[in-house]
Order: C-alpha cells, then sequence, then structure tokens
C-alpha cells in the first residue's frame, strides 16, 4: 500500500436510529488497487458500515475520505459522481426497468460522448446480460441480477467499487465467475471493498481482510494471514484447519 | 346571566358530543393506527338511523317508528358499526392510504344518499322533529339544556370509563402492539386484520352514536351538516388534543369548538352580511393552517400525551415496521 | 337508447384520466394519497382563467379558432397556469409536506393534505365566492358524428389534447432521463441515491408536472362544464378509483382507469338517474380492491 489510501473509514459511528449505533467506532482503510474483504457474523453491522460509507446511514462520528478527500456527510447521490459505486446486500436492481434501463440510469452520471461506448462494454463483459437486455430485471434469476448490479455499478466507472455479499445465494460455480469478474475488474485499476460470507473464496482473491464483530473490528491482516490463523478460522471464517491452509496456499 | 349560563350548556352538550366523535376516532387512530377520513358519513348513519326510527310517522317519508329515543341510539351505533366492519372488511388489509380513500369514498355516498334518496331521507331538506330529550323542558332553554348536559355528560363519562378499561385490557394491549409493531404482533399468534377490524367496527359505533346525539339535541337533519368539513374539524380536535389519549380527545373537542364557535360568532357580529360568506371562507383557511402547523411543529398534540402512546406514534412511523415510510430527499 | 352516453362517459373519462395520472404519479414517488390533487384542479382552473383575462386585457380580445370556443389567450394563458399550478404544488410542499418527509411520520401526511385541501378550496371561496365561473359564454353547437352521437368542437380538442398529453408523458417516463429516475424513486428511494438520482430534485420535478396536469384537467372541466372552487374537490373520488383501477404508478391505467369511470358513471346516469352519479366511483373502487387490489396494471400493491 503506497501513497494515498483510496479509500479511509475511520472510527466510524453510525446507526438507523439517534443514540443506538449498530457500528461502534469501526475503522478500514483500502489501498489504491487493493482487494478488501470485510468478514464477521451475522448482525456484526457489517452492511450498516457499508451503507453510512455510501452515505444511506447517517454517520455520527467518524469521518470518510476518498482518495484523501474527506466525504463523510456527502449525499449519497453526489458520491457516485466522486467515483465511489456501491452495491447493496438486498433490492439492488430496480425490478420494473429493464436490464438495459437500469444500467442507462446509473451511466447517466457520465459524459453523453461516452455513455453509449460503456453501455457496450458492460454488455460485452457480462454476456449474459446482453442476451437480456430487454428483459425486466425482476424476471432475471438471482445469480444475473448480481451480474447486473454489479455491472450497474460499474457503469459509473468508479474509483472505489464496494459490494455488499455479492456472492449471497449465488451456486458455487457462479461464485467462482463472480470473483474470477471482481479479480479482473481490479485488474483494470479498480478498487475494490466487500462484505463476504463466502469467507474461503473472498480471501483466496482479497488481498487483506477486517473482522467485525459487534460493530467494531476485531481483527484485521493479510488475507493470508488471517485464513491461516485456525483460532480466527473456527471462530469466524467457518473454515476448518485444512481448509485455512488451502485459502493460505492460493491467496495471492 | 341566565342566559350565559344557558348558552354555556349548550356550547358544552355540543362540544361534548363531538368529544364522543373523538373518542371514537381515537379508538381508530390513535389506538391501533386505523386511518378514517370519513368520519362526517359515520356520523351521518348514526343521525339519520336514530332519526328515521325515532319520529312520528310522517306522510310524505318511509320510516318513521316513533321508537324510544335510547333504542334509536343503539341502532345507530350498530348500523354506523356495521357501516364501517364492511369498509374494514373491504380495505384493512391493504395499505393505510386505501382506508383513507375507501372512508372518503363512504362519507362521499353517504352524503348522495342522504340528498337522494328523498323517500328516506327527506332529501335536501332533511327530516326535522327529531324527539329531543327533556322536550318537555324546552319551554326554559337553561332547564332544557342543563338536562342535556346532564345526559350529554352521562353518556362521555361513561364511555370514557369504558374506553380507558379497554385500554388498558389485553384487548387494548393487543391493539397497542399491533401499532407499534404488527409483525411482531402477528407472530405472537395474534389475528391481527381481525383485532383492527374489531377497533374500526367500535370506533364506527361510536362516531354513530354521536351522530344520533347530535340530531336528537338540534332536533333536525340535513345533508348538509355531514360534509367533509365535519371530519376535519373532528380530525383537528384529536390532534390538538393529542391522538391516543381519550382524555387529550375531550379536552381537543371543547378548545377547539370553542375557538370555532368564537371566531364564527366574530364573523356573525362584526362582519358586514355581504361579506360573511368570504370571512366563514377565511375561518376555514385558518382552521387548515392551524392544523397544518400543529402537525408541523408539535406532531403529539399540544395538550400532550402519555410517553408510552408517544412511543408507539414513533413505532409507527418508524422505519422498520411502518408499511408507510416515507421517501427521504 | 342512444349512445350519447359513451362519448359522454369517454370525454368526462379523459378528464377524469388525465387527473389521475397526476395523482398516481405523485403517489408512486411521495408514497401518500394526496387530498390536495383535486384542489389543484381547482386552482389550475381558477389561475388560467387569471391568466386569459390578464392577456385579454393586455392585448385586447383575440379572435376565436373556429370553430372552438377558445382562441389563442387560453393556449398561452393555459400554458402560464400550468407552469403556476406546478409552482402552487411545489410552494405546498416545501411549505408542508416536506418537513413531514423529515420527522418520518407518513401516514401523518395524508391528513396534513386533507386539512391543506380544504384551505385551498376555502381560500379559492374567499377569493371568487361559490359563484361559478366561466372561459367563454359562446354556445357550442354539437356536431353530429354517426351513431346519433353528437360531440362539440371543444370535446373533441379536449379529447385529443388528452392523448396528446399522455403520450408525453409515456415518452417522458420511458425515454428521458428524469423520467427513468422518477420510476426509480418510485420503485426503490434509497437504491435510486445509490446510482446517483437526486431525489430531492426528482420530488420537485414530479409536483411540477402533477400540478400542471392538474391544471390540464382544471382548463377542461372549465371550458366544457364551469369554475366553481368545488369543482376539483368534487372530483377527488373518481380520480381516486381511476388511479386504483389502473393500478398505482401506471400512466396508461389511470387513463384507462379513469375512461372505466367516466363511462361507468355515464351509464350508470342512463339507467338511475343522474342523482346518485358520484356513488359510481366508490362502487368501482371498493370492487377494485376487493377483486385486484394492485389494479389493472399494476406492479405491485400501493
Ligand atoms: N434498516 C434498518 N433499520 C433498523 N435496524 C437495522 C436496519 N438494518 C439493519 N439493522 C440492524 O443493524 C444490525 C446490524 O445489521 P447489518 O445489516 O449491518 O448486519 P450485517 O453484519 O450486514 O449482517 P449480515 O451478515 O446478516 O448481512 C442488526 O442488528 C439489524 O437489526
Ligand atoms: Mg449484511
Amino acid at each position: 500500500m503506497t501513497g494515498v489510501p483510496a479509500l479511509v473509514a475511520h472510527g466510524i459511528e453510525a446507526g438507523y436510529e439517534p443514540g443506538l449505533p449498530i457500528v461502534k467506532g469501526a475503522s478500514v482503510t483500502v489501498g489504491r488497487g487493493e482487494i478488501v474483504v470485510l468478514l464477521g457474523p451475522n448482525g456484526a453491522g457489517k452492511s450498516t458500515l457499508m451503507k453510512a460509507i455510501a452515505g444511506l446511514v447517517p454517520i455520527a462520528r467518524g469521518t470518510v475520505t476518498l482518495a484523501g478527500a474527506e466525504i463523510t456527510q456527502t449525499a449519497a447521490h453526489r458520491m457516485v459522481r466522486l467515483g465511489l459505486a456501491f452495491v447493496p446486500q438486498t433490492e439492488n436492481v430496480f425490478t420494473t426497468m429493464s436490464v438495459e434501463e437500469n444500467l442507462v440510469l446509473a451511466g447517466h452520471v457520465a459524459p453523453a460522448s461516452v455513455r453509449a461506448a460503456r453501455l457496450a462494454a458492460m454488455l460485452e463483459l457480462f454476456p449474459d446480460l446482453a442476451r437480456q437486455r430487454g428483459l425486466a430485471a425482476g424476471r432475471l434469476s438471482g445469480g444475473q441480477r448480481q451480474m447486473l448490479a454489479v455491472a450497474r455499478a460499474l457503469m459509473i466507472e468508479p474509483h472505489v467499487l464496494m459490494l455488499d455479499e455479492p456472492s449471497a445465494g449465488l451456486s458455487p460455480k457462479l461464485v467462482r465467475d463472480v470473483f474470477a469478474k471482481l479479480v479482473e475488474i481490479r485488474a483494470s485499476g479498480v478498487t475494490i471493498l466487500m462484505v463476504e460470507q463466502n469467507a474461503r473464496a473472498a480471501l483466496a482473491i482479497a488481498d487483506r481482510a477486517y473482522i467485525l464483530a459487534d460493530g467494531r473490528n476485531r481483527h484485521e491482516g493479510s488475507a493470508a494471514a488471517l485464513a491461516a490463523d485456525p483460532d480466527i478460522a473456527e471462530h469466524y471464517l467457518g473454515l476448518g484447519g485444512a481448509d485455512a491452509s488451502v485459502v493460505g496456499r492460493s491467496a495471492p | 346571566m341566565i342566559d350565559l349560563l344557558g348558552y354555556g350548556a349548550f356550547f358544552l352538550v355540543n362540544a361534548l358530543i363531538f368529544g364522543v366523535l373523538c373518542l371514537g376516532l381515537n379508538v381508530q387512530w390513535g389506538q391501533t393506527g386505523l386511518f378514517n377520513v370519513g368520519v362526517a358519513g359515520f356520523a351521518a348513519i348514526g343521525a339519520y338511523v336514530s332519526a328515521i326510527l325515532t319520529t312520528p310517522d310522517a306522510a310524505d317519508r318511509i320510516g318513521g317508528f316513533g321508537w324510544p329515543i335510547l333504542a334509536g341510539w343503539l341502532a345507530a351505533m350498530l348500523v354506523a358499526g356495521a357501516a364501517a366492519a364492511l369498509v374494514g372488511l373491504a380495505t384493512l388489509r391493504l395499505r393505510a392510504d386505501y382506508l383513507a380513500m375507501t372512508t372518503f369514498g363512504i362519507a362521499v355516498t353517504i352524503q348522495v344518499i342522504a340528498l337522494n334518496a328523498t323517500a328516506l331521507t327527506g332529501g335536501p331538506f332533511g327530516i326535522a322533529f327529531i324527539p329531543r330529550p327533556f322536550s318537555s323542558l324546552a319551554e326554559t332553554p337553561i332547564a332544557f339544556n342543563a338536562a342535556n348536559l346532564a345526559l350529554t355528560g352521562f353518556v362521555v363519562l361513561g364511555l370514557f370509563l369504558i374506553l380507558e378499561t379497554l385500554t388498558r385490557s389485553p384487548w387494548g394491549r393487543v391493539l397497542r402492539a399491533i401499532r407499534e409493531d404488527e409483525a411482531a404482533a402477528a407472530s405472537l399468534g395474534k389475528n391481527v386484520n381481525f383485532h383492527r377490524l374489531q377497533a374500526f367496527a367500535l370506533g364506527g359505533a361510536i362516531m354513530g352514536l354521536a351522530g344520533a346525539m347530535q340530531a336528537h339535541f338540534i332536533g333536525f337533519i340535513a345533508p348538509d351538516n355531514y360534509l367533509s368539513i365535519l371530519t376535519f374539524q373532528v380530525w383537528a380536535m384529536l390532534i390538538v388534543g393529542g391522538s391516543g389519549n381519550n382524555r387529550g380527545a375531550l379536552i381537543g373537542a371543547v378548545i377547539v369548538w370553542a375557538l370555532w364557535s368564537l371566531s364564527s360568532l366574530a364573523v356573525g357580529t362584526f362582519v358586514a352580511p355581504a361579506f360573511q360568506a368570504r370571512a366563514a371562507a377565511l375561518q376555514i383557511v385558518a382552521i387548515g393552517v392551524a392544523l397544518a402547523a400543529i402537525l408541523l411543529v408539535r406532531p403529539r398534540g399540544l395538550v400532550g400525551e402519555r410517553a408510552t402512546v408517544s412511543r408507539d406514534v414513533e413505532a409507527l412511523a418508524g422505519e422498520s415496521t411502518s408499511p408507510h415510510e416515507p421517501v427521504r430527499d | 337508447m342512444s349512445l350519447q352516453f359513451l362519448a359522454d362517459g369517454l370525454f368526462a373519462g379523459a378528464l377524469i384520466g388525465l387527473g389521475a395520472v397526476g395523482l398516481t404519479l405523485t403517489y408512486s414517488i411521495l408514497r401518500f394519497s394526496n387530498f390536495t390533487h383535486g384542489d389543484f384542479i381547482s386552482w389550475g382552473a381558477y389561475l388560467a382563467l387569471g391568466t386569459v383575462g390578464a392577456l385579454t386585457g393586455w392585448i385586447g380580445p383575440a379572435a376565436r379558432f373556429m370553430p372552438f370556443s377558445f382562441g389563442w389567450p387560453l393556449i398561452v394563458g393555459g400554458l402560464l397556469a400550468m407552469a403556476l399550478t406546478g409552482l402552487l404544488a411545489l410552494l405546498l410542499d416545501a411549505a408542508l409536506f416536506k418537513p413531514l418527509r423529515r420527522t418520518g411520520h407518513g401516514i401523518v401526511m395524508v391528513i396534513a393534505s386533507f386539512g391543506a385541501s380544504l384551505a385551498l378550496r376555502a381560500m379559492l371561496e374567499f377569493l371568487f365566492t361559490s359563484e361559478p365561473a366561466y372561459f367563454s359564454r359562446a354556445i357550442q353547437i354539437a356536431i353530429p358524428v354517426g351513431l346519433g352521437i353528437r360531440v362539440t368542437p371543444d370535446q373533441a380538442a379536449m379529447m385529443g389534447l388528452a392523448l396528446v398529453v399522455v403520450i408525453a408523458m409515456h415518452l417522458l417516463l420511458t425515454r428521458t432521463h428524469i423520467g427513468r429516475s422518477m420510476r426509480a424513486v418510485s420503485e426503490n428511494p434509497a437504491l435510486a441515491r445509490v446510482v446517483g438520482i437526486d431525489v430531492a430534485a426528482v420530488i420537485r420535478a414530479t409536483w411540477l408536472i402533477g400540478g400542471a396536469l392538474a391544471c390540464v384537467s382544471g382548463i377542461m372541466l372549465g371550458l366544457t362544464v364551469q369554475i366553481r372552487p368545488q369543482m376539483g374537490f368534487d372530483l377527488l373520488l373518481p380520480l381516486f378509483a381511476a388511479a386504483i383501477l389502473g393500478g398505482i404508478g401506471s400512466v396508461w391505467g389511470a387513463i384507462i382507469g379513469g375512461l372505466i369511470v367516466g363511462v361507468a358513471e355515464a351509464g350508470a346516469v342512463q339507467l338511475i338517474g343522474s342523482e346518485y352519479r358520484s356513488a359510481v366511483a366508490f362502487v368501482l373502487l371498493i370492487a377494485m380492491l376487493l377483486v385486484r387490489p394492485r389494479g389493472l396494471f399494476g406492479v405491485r400493491e400501493g
């Protein structure tokens, strides 16, 4: 990690009702070009932290900086223009709109001259979507919907892409596909912060990882180190020792 | 002085009858979170049912059964409650807005029926000679008004005590639980829609009673008494008093009715006849603006309400449980 | 039996449908049934009356477009009035609904709109009294168009206008960014923000469009019947019925719902007389809620 990190969330305290913080002082740093994964038990506050960074949940304390510029209280719809894209965990496509409309709507923040090219690029990156471009997004399969959500986020050519459980509900084959796409996307220069329950696959492609519990940082380190730690594997990753070593070997 | 006392009693009877309407709306909205913009319709049902049953035989009209007043009141409650149950049956399982539209629709429809079913309702001229309680005292207005005040006060007190008991009963707790967290109440095995239906019907019956009481106190009814302004007044009273609170409902009724009567009096006294219609319109603008202002500044009412209630209201409007989350900008 | 009622019903229905388009839009994006929509219609008519009066006062009387009852002042004045009615809706939102949205009491907005509706209507009564007013007192000759049906030129023009407006709305919602944004906010406001949509701007656009459409139906109503402070409020129940019938959020649904309500009302007048006309919309509303609450073309329940 060199230079100014792409995204820093420092000491974030956030929640849905005043005085009832769900995230209680969590910090995450994502270096330029990294893939960082956020792990933790259900209800740990991972999604809430992501939503707080994206401007959907009010931040009571702490700061968020994007490439060195503070964006803590920036409205969600402005973050997009600053190059921060977010794929929420649920309801992440407009079901009543067609695949193409979903993409066009998101691409509107780009200059008019490049919109058509981006749409074409997305349809090339996700051939499944190209075949279904006229279909209402509500009629896509779960995996296709997830692809659409990712494609939609990429329409803005983000510097930082935040994904909340992109592999949720996907078959093992699709999980591999999605993660392979993420590696491809990172290779094109995009920084990625993602939440995952699919810890093994996520750590395999990640550079570093954070473990969040009860709204606070519990552990952090390189993906390989965390995966190799049998204690962590047992408590947070649901991985046996053997699995952990497999992940440890395969991590970059 | 005597005159003033007599007027005071007359005013209070009217105010307390509005109080009964408010108590009915409070069962629906305050306790259960059910929306009703057809208060005038349910009051009209009660008024017409009781009037038709209790008036003496009339040549030009069906009805005129000469029943005792009390029987008329009971029938009024029954029919208005049944009408509310029917509306509830159609809409309570849907989102709150549909209940608002439907109750609005029923008020319009009742108005149309009152206006046009001349054989039953007397049409635009309404029904006169409705028997008034203590009519033997009508010669001395003060005694008449005082006796009616006693009767109305007795009914209001009885109703108040019943409703307070109900509020604290297990049934009342279920209602509040439903209002606070519908999903949680349902998961505890409570039949949410049936409880709502009961509350909506009970509220409708109480409004019917109020309509009947008013008809018998004034002795004359006409369709014009049941325009949407009546609904609006009752809402203003409940909101001023603080919804969810029976005592607040009654206090709100007296306060708003006093302001309304005073401003009407002022319009009648100080405004030249040619401009009275315009001044009355301005009076309505003022109360409309005042209601909106209260909703903005003190959404829990001027009189205030108990802490539990405000917590319920928050739960009702809470982000995760409410089907009615507004868009944020 | 003459088929005239069908023509009358379709005309009334087009007018109801236009009003319902605005209602269904504001409902699906702002998520509450706005009782002031009927009063926007009345205000639209009076504002048009005012702008037309000002224009003819300023430039002098203008010739009518024969065979219609109106000339260019109504067209220019109407466009002005549409903007003004949109502005009125915007003002009301800023003063009342926006702060209520912030405190988060969703259903409270309905009762607030009920109060605002009464105030808006009473304001018109204060300004113009309840005496009816007219755009023009010219008598229109109804022209026979076959099957025993007669239509006045104004009615024909209004039907054409309604069609143009609906097609324009359809194109707006499907082909323009602001239209797609409106659909996005109506489906999922949080996701709309995530894709970069300024929800506050969408809400402003919605009020402007809703108000302008209400003004168009007010002008249509004023041209063919008369202008009264109550006129829009009396139309509210048919508007709700049309919006529910068509399915909340659906523009074509609102128009078709409006036509159904209009024809049903006209048919009922034919069969049982005009007295119970206003109950027809209620019956349709209840029937639809019982059978298919999401409406004919609705995608979801409210
Ligand atoms: N919209 C909301 N309103 C109120 N509370 C919420 C909301 N969303 C989540 N919460 C609460 O916040 C806490 C953390 O939820 P969050 O979604 O952040 O967890 P998570 O770590 O993403 O869990 P999961 O792995 O199951 O997705 C939970 O206790 C949940 O009840
Ligand atoms: Mg989550």
